[in-house]
């Protein structure tokens, strides 16, 4: 499904954003990258949205060979990827419910579907009943909800999340963690970058542990540090 | 499966942009407004200056037309009825507009009041004077050739026709075109790079949009419709707008030149009616007011594809 094969990333300033990276990602997997700022962790997910290609090395995502890949070809990576970002990144001027319909209006999709997906995607992230409010009157925790359930309502087989809970307090992190816990029970492929010791700790996945741009541990069941 | 470009798009897809277009541009008053002056000056700048060429080179053309005359000399001795023959061959000819016949008799009277001493003339009959033709042609480009063809004819004695005026008119007509288009060229390539900077404002506020609509998959027709069909109902508006300025200028100048005309009796400067140009003035402003929105959504918004 995710497939990096001694991927490094040098930027054009000579900064290093990885370093001779490899791992594979199954299908149905939840997995925490984790490390300091400036680790790579952004890196990672940027070269699995295309949003950077590799200096070196394959990465495979989808079948789509990344470090080979025609500038046509992203649209149709990414629609199989759903992306939350710590900062929600909604459309200030659309409705909830219109957001999250924005991004099926994308993928072109039947109005008949829409109707039916959006309701479902909010229902999931307990917003049905904010569907007609705009973002700004929203809670960070339920603008990110929000950015959810416009990742999830065109069924991603991939889900990834940049510091999802970054700019969320603890028990409203939780509550996301917990969301992406049961979007990965329903068989997506959930990533999430993150540096939230706790949170990490507390879900017992799967840990890939980076510093300087290296894979420092990778360990099913992990923590945060893995020392123990 | 990636070869779906704008041709293959859905209807539904293609109202939503539409739709998206429409809303951006009320939404975005402020920039539109921004946009639409600067689409309605920088026609204005475009019309007058074509307008002034339009006319400029009409008067030239009618000043040529007055001048282009053709003189057919016939042979002093040519009997009657070859002069006829040449006649109808000239008036049959289709290049030829009019086609007067000048009698040794008229050209005799014509001589005798040019002359301000009738006596110069005395003892002479019209006799010793040639038959003429004066002719002026559809086509004034075609004189040379006419004349050329003209002399050939049997009976024809010589050819008079304003050379080197109509040449050096041509020459000049021929430098106002090409002056003109290639500042009329000049004019358009500054107002699509002021008018899409002006757009770029807008493009750079709805940025964070556009980088939201590439993380989720869309493509970049997708993205770009939109901003192109908020410049085309710009470049629409702009254009309509500037022609409804564009003919009150020009009829209150009509007005005030055919005043002029009658209070002096005479008018230097012959003006184009209006109705004759204005479908090609509509024309060319909205060509040129949706060429200039157009390419400048597609130049504003191409930097902030790259994500």
């Amino acid at each position: 499904m995710i497939e990096f094969k001694a991927v490094t990333k040098r930027y054009s300033n000579g900064a290093i954003g990885l370093q001779d990276a490899s791992f594979t990602i199954q299908k149905g997997e939840f997995v925490f990258v984790v490390g300091p700022s400036g680790s790579g962790k952004s890196t990672l997910l940027k070269l699995i949205l295309h949003e950077e290609v590799p200096t070196e090395g394959e990465v495979y995502v989808n079948g789509f060979s990344i470090h080979n890949m025609r500038r046509s070809e992203i649209p149709y990576l990414r629609r199989g990827l759903g992306v939350v970002f710590q900062d929600f990144r909604l459309l200030p001027n659309k409705t909830v419910y219109d957001n999250v319909a924005f991004a099926m209006q994308i993928v072109e999709a039947q109005p008949k579907e829409i109707r039916r997906h959006v309701p479902v995607a909010l229902a999931l992230v307990g917003l049905s009943k904010k569907a007609k409010v705009y973002p700004d009157q929203l809670s960070g925790g339920e603008q990110q909800r929000v950015s959810l359930a416009r990742a999830l309502v065109n069924n991603p087989s991939i889900l990834l999340a940049d510091e999802p809970t970054g700019n969320l307090d603890p028990a409203i992190s939780r509550e996301i963690m917990y969301l992406l816990d049961e979007i990965n029970q329903r068989g997506t492929t959930v990533i999430v970058a993150t540096h939230e010791k706790s949170i990490v700790d507390d879900m017992e996945k799967r840990v890939i542990s980076l510093d300087y741009g290296r894979i420092v541990h990778d360990v099913q069941k992990g923590n945060y540090t893995n020392e123990a | 499966m990636f070869k779906r470009g704008i041709i293959q798009m859905k209807l539904r897809t293609i109202k939503y942009m539409v739709r998206e277009g429409f809303s951006n541009t009320y939404k975005n008053l402020l920039m539109t407004l921004a946009s639409l002056t600067m689409v309605i000056s920088s026609l204005l700048i475009f019309g007058v200056f074509l307008m002034v060429t339009v006319i400029l080179s009409f008067n030239l053309r009618q000043m040529e037309k007055q001048i282009a005359e053709i003189v057919i000399w016939l042979e002093k001795d040519i009997a009657p009825l070859e002069a006829d023959d040449i006649e109808l061959r000239l008036k049959n000819d289709v290049r030829v507009l009019e086609c007067n016949r000048i009698t040794k008799e008229q050209a005799f009277a014509e001589l005798n009041e040019a002359l301000e001493d009738p006596s110069l003339l005395e003892g002479y009959t019209p006799e010793f004077l040639s038959e003429s033709f004066r002719l002026r042609l559809k086509d004034v480009n075609q004189i040379a050739e006419f004349a050329d063809e003209a002399a050939d004819i049997t009976g024809v004695e010589d050819i008079d026709f304003p050379k080197d005026f109509l040449e050096r008119l041509a020459l000049i007509l021929k430098w106002i075109n090409a002056g003109s288009m290639f500042i009329l060229a000049l004019l358009l390539i500054i107002s699509v790079s002021i008018i899409s900077n002006t757009i770029k404002l807008t493009v750079y506020a709805r940025r964070k949009e556009i980088g939201i609509m590439k993380y989720i998959g869309a493509n970049d027709w997708f993205i770009r419709w939109p901003f192109i069909i908020e410049g085309i109902i710009i470049g629409l508006v702009g254009s309509v707008i500037s022609f409804v300025i564009t003919s009150y200028l020009y009829n209150a100048l009509e007005s005030y030149v055919s005043s002029e005309a009658v209070v002096s009796g005479m008018s230097l400067i012959r003006m184009v009616p209006l109705k004759d140009i204005g479908g090609q003035i509509l024309f060319v402003y909205i060509i040129i007011g949706v060429v200039m929105g157009v390419v400048g959504s597609i130049i504003s918004v191409r930097k902030h594809l790259n994500v």
